[in-house]
Protein backbone atom coordinates (compact mmCIF):
# COMPACT_ATOMS: atom_id res chain seq x y z
CA UNK A 1 0.00 0.00 0.00
CA UNK A 2 1.11 3.79 -0.70
CA UNK A 3 2.05 5.40 1.90
CA UNK A 4 0.20 8.19 2.82
CA UNK A 5 1.45 11.67 3.02
CA UNK A 6 0.64 14.83 4.30
CA UNK A 7 -1.20 17.38 1.69
CA UNK A 8 1.26 19.42 -0.61
CA UNK A 9 4.19 16.93 0.38
CA UNK A 10 5.32 15.13 -2.78
CA UNK A 11 6.07 11.62 -1.93
CA UNK A 12 8.60 11.24 -4.88
CA UNK A 13 10.81 13.97 -5.98
CA UNK A 14 11.77 14.08 -9.57
CA UNK A 15 14.77 15.96 -10.41
CA UNK A 16 13.95 17.43 -13.80
CA UNK A 17 16.11 15.49 -16.70
CA UNK A 18 15.51 16.11 -19.62
CA UNK A 19 18.77 15.35 -21.43
CA UNK A 20 20.71 11.87 -21.45
CA UNK A 21 24.80 11.72 -21.59
CA UNK A 22 25.22 8.57 -23.54
CA UNK A 23 28.54 6.61 -24.05
CA UNK A 24 29.38 6.00 -27.71
CA UNK A 25 32.06 3.22 -28.88
CA UNK A 26 33.27 2.18 -32.08
CA UNK A 27 34.80 -1.00 -32.99
CA UNK A 28 36.75 -2.31 -36.40
CA UNK A 29 36.61 -0.62 -39.22
CA UNK A 30 33.84 1.97 -37.82
CA UNK A 31 36.96 2.99 -35.06
CA UNK A 32 39.25 4.13 -38.07
CA UNK A 33 36.48 6.02 -40.02
CA UNK A 34 35.25 8.24 -36.97
CA UNK A 35 38.79 8.52 -36.02
CA UNK A 36 38.82 7.50 -32.03
CA UNK A 37 37.06 4.88 -30.02
CA UNK A 38 34.69 6.26 -27.93
CA UNK A 39 32.69 9.23 -27.54
CA UNK A 40 29.50 10.68 -25.70
CA UNK A 41 26.40 12.56 -26.45
CA UNK A 42 23.67 14.43 -25.36
CA UNK A 43 20.02 13.48 -25.96
CA UNK A 44 16.83 13.98 -24.89
CA UNK A 45 16.30 11.54 -22.76
CA UNK A 46 14.14 8.28 -23.87
CA UNK A 47 16.17 9.11 -27.15
CA UNK A 48 16.22 5.40 -29.49
CA UNK A 49 19.52 4.15 -30.46
CA UNK A 50 18.71 5.15 -33.69
CA UNK A 51 19.53 8.75 -33.07
CA UNK A 52 22.68 8.18 -31.32
CA UNK A 53 23.66 6.87 -35.07
CA UNK A 54 22.45 9.62 -37.47
CA UNK A 55 24.21 12.25 -35.70
CA UNK A 56 27.47 10.38 -35.62
CA UNK A 57 26.36 9.78 -39.20
CA UNK A 58 25.73 12.80 -40.42
CA UNK A 59 29.25 13.97 -39.16
CA UNK A 60 30.43 10.58 -41.03
CA UNK A 61 28.63 10.01 -44.47
CA UNK A 62 30.89 6.82 -44.64
CA UNK A 63 29.68 5.59 -41.44
CA UNK A 64 26.02 5.78 -42.49
CA UNK A 65 26.83 3.71 -44.90
CA UNK A 66 27.62 0.64 -43.08
CA UNK A 67 24.27 0.90 -41.40
CA UNK A 68 22.40 -1.87 -42.90
CA UNK A 69 25.70 -4.16 -41.69
CA UNK A 70 25.61 -3.15 -37.75
CA UNK A 71 23.94 -4.45 -35.24
CA UNK A 72 23.85 -2.06 -32.08
CA UNK A 73 24.45 -2.95 -28.10
CA UNK A 74 22.73 -0.81 -25.31
CA UNK A 75 24.84 -1.53 -21.71
CA UNK A 76 26.54 -4.77 -23.25
CA UNK A 77 23.71 -6.45 -24.89
CA UNK A 78 22.43 -6.54 -28.11
CA UNK A 79 19.95 -3.70 -28.88
CA UNK A 80 17.05 -2.93 -31.17
CA UNK A 81 17.50 -0.23 -33.05
CA UNK A 82 14.20 1.62 -31.12
CA UNK A 83 15.61 0.77 -27.60
CA UNK A 84 15.23 3.88 -25.90
CA UNK A 85 17.99 5.61 -23.91
CA UNK A 86 18.99 7.02 -20.38
CA UNK A 87 21.44 8.83 -18.70
CA UNK A 88 24.79 6.81 -18.50
CA UNK A 89 23.62 4.83 -20.69
CA UNK A 90 26.49 2.73 -23.51
CA UNK A 91 25.99 2.56 -26.74
CA UNK A 92 27.77 0.56 -29.13
CA UNK A 93 27.37 -0.15 -32.75
CA UNK A 94 29.13 -3.46 -34.21
CA UNK A 95 30.44 -4.63 -37.52
CA UNK A 96 29.79 -8.08 -38.51
CA UNK A 97 32.02 -10.17 -36.02
CA UNK A 98 35.25 -12.27 -36.86
CA UNK A 99 36.38 -13.48 -33.62
CA UNK A 100 37.91 -17.39 -33.20
CA UNK B 1 18.35 -19.26 -13.45
CA UNK B 2 21.49 -19.68 -11.82
CA UNK B 3 21.72 -22.96 -9.94
CA UNK B 4 23.97 -24.11 -7.57
CA UNK B 5 25.84 -26.35 -9.87
CA UNK B 6 26.07 -23.32 -12.11
CA UNK B 7 27.65 -21.59 -8.83
CA UNK B 8 30.04 -24.38 -8.35
CA UNK B 9 31.12 -24.29 -12.02
CA UNK B 10 34.63 -23.34 -12.03
CA UNK B 11 35.30 -22.64 -15.62
CA UNK B 12 37.95 -20.86 -16.87
CA UNK B 13 36.97 -17.93 -19.58
CA UNK B 14 39.83 -15.32 -20.72
CA UNK B 15 40.52 -12.81 -22.92
CA UNK B 16 44.42 -12.93 -23.23
CA UNK B 17 47.08 -10.38 -24.81
CA UNK B 18 49.79 -13.27 -24.27
CA UNK B 19 50.17 -17.01 -25.55
CA UNK B 20 47.81 -19.21 -25.03
CA UNK B 21 49.03 -22.40 -23.30
CA UNK B 22 46.55 -25.08 -24.28
CA UNK B 23 48.13 -27.03 -21.60
CA UNK B 24 46.99 -24.47 -18.38
CA UNK B 25 43.14 -25.08 -19.99
CA UNK B 26 43.35 -28.93 -20.70
CA UNK B 27 44.37 -29.08 -16.98
CA UNK B 28 41.61 -26.61 -15.78
CA UNK B 29 38.52 -28.85 -17.06
CA UNK B 30 40.12 -32.38 -16.40
CA UNK B 31 39.42 -34.06 -13.61
CA UNK B 32 39.12 -37.59 -12.30
CA UNK B 33 35.25 -38.38 -13.56
CA UNK B 34 36.12 -37.63 -16.92
CA UNK B 35 36.38 -39.97 -20.17
CA UNK B 36 36.69 -37.32 -22.32
CA UNK B 37 38.35 -34.03 -23.18
CA UNK B 38 37.90 -32.58 -26.89
CA UNK B 39 39.41 -29.20 -27.55
CA UNK B 40 39.51 -27.00 -30.41
CA UNK B 41 42.21 -25.52 -31.22
CA UNK B 42 41.91 -22.01 -33.80
CA UNK B 43 45.77 -21.19 -35.23
CA UNK B 44 45.94 -18.32 -38.04
CA UNK B 45 46.20 -19.00 -41.25
CA UNK B 46 48.79 -18.18 -43.75
CA UNK B 47 46.60 -17.60 -46.31
CA UNK B 48 42.97 -16.14 -46.96
CA UNK B 49 40.92 -15.71 -49.84
CA UNK B 50 43.66 -16.67 -52.14
CA UNK B 51 46.13 -14.26 -50.37
CA UNK B 52 49.87 -14.68 -48.52
CA UNK B 53 48.78 -13.92 -44.48
CA UNK B 54 51.67 -11.68 -42.65
CA UNK B 55 49.56 -11.47 -39.33
CA UNK B 56 46.45 -10.88 -37.97
CA UNK B 57 44.97 -7.87 -34.94
CA UNK B 58 42.00 -8.88 -33.25
CA UNK B 59 39.96 -6.14 -31.12
CA UNK B 60 37.67 -6.59 -28.57
CA UNK B 61 34.48 -4.58 -27.22
CA UNK B 62 35.97 -6.73 -23.83
CA UNK B 63 33.40 -6.23 -21.49
CA UNK B 64 30.84 -7.53 -23.86
CA UNK B 65 32.89 -10.36 -25.32
CA UNK B 66 33.72 -11.51 -21.85
CA UNK B 67 29.61 -11.35 -21.06
CA UNK B 68 29.02 -13.35 -24.42
CA UNK B 69 31.71 -16.18 -23.83
CA UNK B 70 30.45 -16.72 -20.03
CA UNK B 71 26.45 -16.56 -21.79
CA UNK B 72 28.07 -19.77 -24.19
CA UNK B 73 29.47 -21.05 -21.59
CA UNK B 74 26.08 -21.13 -19.82
CA UNK B 75 24.60 -22.41 -22.58
CA UNK B 76 26.67 -25.55 -22.90
CA UNK B 77 26.30 -26.80 -19.55
CA UNK B 78 22.79 -25.88 -19.87
CA UNK B 79 22.54 -28.42 -23.01
CA UNK B 80 24.72 -30.90 -22.74
CA UNK B 81 25.63 -33.07 -19.99
CA UNK B 82 29.28 -31.77 -19.95
CA UNK B 83 32.16 -31.50 -16.60
CA UNK B 84 33.57 -28.28 -17.43
CA UNK B 85 34.65 -25.90 -20.40
CA UNK B 86 37.64 -23.97 -20.78
CA UNK B 87 37.51 -21.06 -22.91
CA UNK B 88 40.44 -18.63 -24.02
CA UNK B 89 40.69 -16.02 -26.89
CA UNK B 90 43.76 -13.77 -27.82
CA UNK B 91 43.91 -10.06 -28.69
CA UNK B 92 46.19 -8.17 -29.88
CA UNK B 93 48.77 -9.11 -33.29
CA UNK B 94 48.99 -13.05 -33.77
CA UNK B 95 51.40 -14.09 -35.98
CA UNK B 96 51.15 -16.89 -38.82
CA UNK B 97 50.38 -19.95 -36.61
CA UNK B 98 49.66 -18.88 -33.63
CA UNK B 99 46.72 -19.53 -31.49
CA UNK B 100 43.62 -17.27 -31.40
CA UNK B 101 41.29 -19.14 -29.31
CA UNK B 102 41.11 -22.39 -27.88
CA UNK B 103 38.33 -24.17 -26.24
CA UNK B 104 38.77 -27.15 -24.05
CA UNK B 105 35.77 -28.96 -22.64
CA UNK B 106 35.58 -32.23 -20.03
CA UNK B 107 32.52 -34.76 -19.85
CA UNK B 108 32.15 -38.20 -18.55
CA UNK B 109 31.37 -39.39 -22.17
CA UNK B 110 32.70 -38.23 -25.25
CA UNK B 111 29.62 -36.83 -27.18
CA UNK B 112 28.58 -34.40 -25.28
CA UNK B 113 32.21 -32.96 -24.74
CA UNK B 114 32.29 -33.02 -28.79
CA UNK B 115 28.72 -31.76 -29.14
CA UNK B 116 29.64 -29.34 -26.54
CA UNK B 117 33.37 -27.89 -28.15
CA UNK B 118 31.61 -27.62 -31.65
CA UNK B 119 28.66 -25.62 -30.34
CA UNK B 120 30.65 -23.25 -28.03
CA UNK B 121 33.05 -22.63 -31.33
CA UNK B 122 30.54 -22.11 -33.66
CA UNK B 123 28.31 -19.88 -30.95
CA UNK B 124 31.45 -17.49 -30.38
CA UNK B 125 32.18 -17.19 -34.08
CA UNK B 126 28.49 -15.36 -34.51
CA UNK B 127 27.80 -13.87 -31.81
CA UNK B 128 31.11 -12.60 -29.80
CA UNK B 129 31.95 -9.16 -30.36
CA UNK B 130 36.08 -9.69 -31.70
CA UNK B 131 36.92 -8.24 -34.94
CA UNK B 132 40.18 -9.80 -36.52
CA UNK B 133 41.93 -7.37 -39.33
CA UNK B 134 44.08 -9.28 -41.95
CA UNK B 135 47.57 -7.69 -42.58
CA UNK B 136 48.59 -8.91 -46.41
CA UNK B 137 51.74 -7.77 -48.26
CA UNK B 138 49.79 -4.89 -50.22
CA UNK B 139 47.45 -3.70 -47.61
CA UNK B 140 45.28 -4.74 -44.87
CA UNK B 141 41.17 -5.27 -44.70
CA UNK B 142 38.71 -6.37 -41.74
CA UNK B 143 37.57 -9.81 -42.21
CA UNK B 144 34.21 -10.55 -43.58
CA UNK B 145 32.45 -11.62 -40.50
CA UNK B 146 28.66 -12.72 -39.00
CA UNK B 147 26.24 -10.63 -37.84
CA UNK B 148 24.99 -11.81 -34.43
CA UNK B 149 21.43 -11.69 -34.45
CA UNK B 150 19.58 -8.78 -33.40
CA UNK B 151 16.57 -8.72 -31.29
CA UNK B 152 13.49 -8.03 -33.48
CA UNK B 153 12.85 -4.07 -34.03
CA UNK B 154 8.91 -4.94 -33.96
CA UNK B 155 9.13 -5.93 -29.70
CA UNK B 156 8.42 -3.38 -27.28
CA UNK B 157 11.80 -2.23 -26.36
CA UNK B 158 12.22 -2.87 -22.63
CA UNK B 159 12.14 -0.24 -20.20
CA UNK B 160 15.57 0.83 -18.14
CA UNK B 161 16.19 -0.81 -15.09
Amino acid sequence: MAPRWPAGYNSVVTIPSHTARIKVLFFGRLKEIVGHAEDSIELPDGAPIEAVFSHFGANHPELARFRASLVASRNQEFAAWSTPLHSGDEVAFLPPVSGG
Amino acid sequence: MLTMTKLLQPDLLLLVRDAIDPETLIRHVRAAEDGAVVTFDGCVRNHSHGRRTLYLDYEAYETMALGKIREIAGQIHDKFPIHLVAIAHRLGRLEIGETSVFIAVSSAHRPAAFDACRYAIDTLKRTVPIWKKEYFEDGAVWADGEMPPAPAETRAAKPAS
